[in-house]
């Protein structure tokens, strides 16, 4: 069978809007600064620089963050701690690189632990925190956004302790390559980035994990009923935020060579929530699309290197993004596509044309 | 001839008291005495329990309970609003900016930030109800906008120094005692400042519009089945836009307090503070999934939230970290005690069917 290319469709789907909306930033780019999409080669590092390239390496900690809150807002949740997490992975991360600075009391190329430790015990423990979120709400089913606030509290203060409230830093090469490495000309968090995008489509569009996460999103006692476990594939969800907030957490350690228990991931759970969102999974659940979320993290991003490129004030970011996040959501609510749709069926009767569902 | 009206039975005293709804208040007061106890047996001899350190719990987060009394409603109808700090940040650059650089009455900065504040809310619920968008991420557009609006105005801390603005924060009334027939302030000196008296006006207020008026029987109403409130023809519409509107009244006038207590105005003023305020709501039995929760609980979630960082002061070697944990058990307790409550609840509602 032959698939007709169907306007009406494309104009309804989420996803086109983002895109849109990115485009017309960059469009408003190009005219006012054509130098924006200038890419250069560096020999020295090896690594392609250029505005283009610098969003998709800053977008990245939060391009993470929201592929695994895409999958706890298809199941109707919301993930909270993912900033407290960001915090704790780069505490951990740094404890183990210097723990008490007795030895080396100065920052340098060196680590206590192995790399291979640092990396494991920074993403278990928030691979941890993430999967108490889990049993908290798929076993206990208490209400994601109070029971993730727990962490969200907590999260940040354990942190402290963990690194007994002292900011460490450190220059341990092998642990600057997370942020300032590259693989194949580009940055390396771009890098982990796309290999997380792969791992996580394959795991949720070669098995069925994407569909039971979306058949538990719209209705989770259906899904229970119809024998899917439920509450294993909610307790899913929240190990893999917690575990990706780890990564992310370890790249931001990693680009200021330093721990901040207080600053680090700070907003992080609201700009992931916003990326997911504007990438047209709704809050309430169901259908998920993870290009969209990378798009809506790439969209987010944007916004804030044109703000900084253009010399506005760095705070009016703020108020660009609370347009931006109105303009999508305008544009994404039940009426508005409803009307647009009427709008287009009614357009085409008056036509004579035929009607498709 | 027999009274022919319909005679509605008021239920049994242990019978409303144990409603499984009251619960949570009791656990809430109940946690907070036991805290209490326990502060005035460890550190009793440090002073603890003089009204000085009861009263300065009030003091020192009057401007949280203010916003809280608002947030109790917005959670109560199913919603939730994180542009609560947002926008008392805002108000107090609006003062600060309005006062020590343009030159005008801070009063009149108050009405503008009035304004501004319920007209946002207004605008917010419009959006929520109309558009159906979620209220999380409307409210987080709202607070992206006043933030950004803080920091438009200025990126710097500007400070406040009006004569009778100055004068309203450091209006106090001292707790005094009969001694001798005649009347001396206590020993330490204890008072209640406008802050307290606002909180604690606001939480009356509050109560009011929740418990005897119609507007508040509809608040509970949406909140415990949105569906059904419609189809009872109920005000659906102008309740939810009234409620966030509530909720910016509230907000402007936590961020009147705010400014009364720092004397000044900065853009990141309060960041957060939008979580603590929901935090306060839930400690104190309110349910996110809306229809549930009161204002007593809200009074005493704030007093529980204030009373850990009070007693962290007076153990004096504790790191101020240890609060954020605190805090975090004490959550984790109270939706443990909501989870309870609501199953059991569940189950007695079942059985009578």
């Amino acid at each position: 069978m032959k698939t007709k290319f169907d306007f009406s469709r494309i104009m309804k789907s989420k996803i086109t809007w983002a895109v849109i909306a990115e485009l017309m930033i960059l469009l408003v780019c190009l005219i006012i600064r054509p130098e924006f999409f200038q890419i250069s080669y560096q020999e020295s590092t090896g690594m392609l620089y250029g505005s283009l390239i610098d969003i998709l390496n800053r977008s990245s900690e939060i391009t993470i963050i929201a592929l695994g809150m895409t999958l706890v807002i298809a199941l109707a949740g919301t993930d909270l701690s993912v900033g407290a997490l960001v915090a704790l992975s780069g505490a951990m991360a740094l404890k183990l690189m210097r723990w008490d600075m007795s030895e080396f009391p100065t920052a340098g190329d060196y680590s206590i632990t192995p790399m291979f430790w640092v990396i494991l015990v920074a993403l278990g423990i928030c691979a941890l925190f993430g999967s108490f979120n889990g049993l908290m709400i798929a076993r206990f089913g208490m209400q994601p956004i109070i029971a993730t606030l727990v962490l969200m509290v907590a999260g940040r203060g354990v942190a402290q302790i963990i690194t007994n409230g002292r900011q460490m830093t450190t220059n341990f090469a092998a642990f600057k390559f997370i942020s300032q490495g590259s693989v194949l000309f580009l940055p390396m968090p771009i890098i982990i980035t796309v290999v997380i995008f792969i791992l996580m489509s394959l795991l949720t569009r070669k098995t069925a994990f994407g569909m039971f996460v979306e058949s538990v999103g719209i209705n989770p006692n259906a899904s229970r009923v119809s024998g899917l476990r439920s509450s294993l594939i909610i307790f899913t969800a929240y190990l893999i935020t917690g575990l990706l907030s780890g990564v992310s957490g370890l790249i931001y350690a990693s680009r200021i060579g330093q721990n901040d228990s207080n600053n680090a991931g700070i907003n992080y759970e609201l700009d992931a929530i916003l990326a997911v969102v504007i990438g047209g999974t709704s809050m309430s659940g169901g259908k998920f699309s993870l290009t969209g979320t990378v798009i809506g993290s790439i969209i987010i991003r944007t916004i804030i290197t044109f703000v900084y490129y253009f010399g506005v004030a760095a705070e009016a970011t703020m108020v660009f993004r609370a347009l931006i996040v109105v303009v999508v959501i305008v544009l994404q609510s039940e009426p508005v596509r409803e009307f647009m749709g009427k709008r287009r069926t009614m357009r085409k009767v008056a036509m004579g044309g035929e009607l498709h569902g | 001839m027999a009274d022919k009206r319909i005679r509605i039975k008021r239920q049994s005293l242990t019978n409303r008291i144990f409603n499984p709804k009251h619960v949570m208040v009791y656990a809430t007061i109940g946690v907070f005495l036991l805290i209490y106890l326990f502060g005035a047996l460890m550190y009793g001899d440090k002073g603890f329990t003089t009204i000085r350190t009861f009263l300065n719990m009030f003091i020192d987060n009057a401007y949280f309970g203010i916003s809280a009394v608002g947030m109790t409603m917005v959670l109560i109808t199913g919603g939730i609003d994180l542009s609560v700090a947002a926008v008392a940040s805002l108000t107090g650059m609006f003062i600060a900016y309005g006062n020590s650089v343009l030159g005008m009455d801070p009063f009149l900065c108050i009405a503008i930030a009035m304004v501004v504040g319920v007209g946002l809310g207004a605008l917010m619920g419009a959006m929520i109800h109309y558009l159906n968008v979620p209220p999380f991420i409307t409210t987080l557009a709202g607070m992206f906008l006043a933030r950004g609006a803080c920091s438009l105005i200025s990126r710097e801390s500007i400070a406040i120094n009006n004569a009778a603005f100055d004068a309203l924060a450091g209006w106090k009334i001292y707790i005094m005692k009969l001694v001798d027939g005649e009347w001396v302030k206590v020993k330490p000196i204890a008072f209640v400042n406008f802050n307290v008296m606002l909180f604690l006006a606001m939480i009356l207020i509050g109560a009011y519009l929740l418990k005897s008026t119609r507007l508040g029987r509809n608040v509970y109403a949406i909140g415990g089945n949105e569906q059904s409130a419609k189809l009872m023809f109920l005000p659906v519409a102008k309740t939810k836009i009234f409620v966030y509107a509530f909720n910016g009244f509230c907000s402007v006038l936590m961020g009147v307090s705010y400014a009364l207590y720092v004397k000044s105005g900065w853009n990141l003023a309060l960041q957060g503070g939008e979580l603590e305020v929901i935090a306060s709501a839930v400690i104190g039995g309110t349910l996110l999934t809306g229809g549930v929760g009161n204002m007593l609980g809200t009074l005493f979630g704030v007093m529980l939230k204030s009373i850990i960082p009070a007693l962290i002061t007076f153990a004096g070697n504790l790191l101020s970290w240890w609060g954020k944990i605190a805090t975090g058990l004490l959550l984790l307790l109270f939706i443990g005690i909501q989870r309870i409550v609501v199953t059991y609840s569940a189950r007695r509602k079942g059985s009578c069917r």
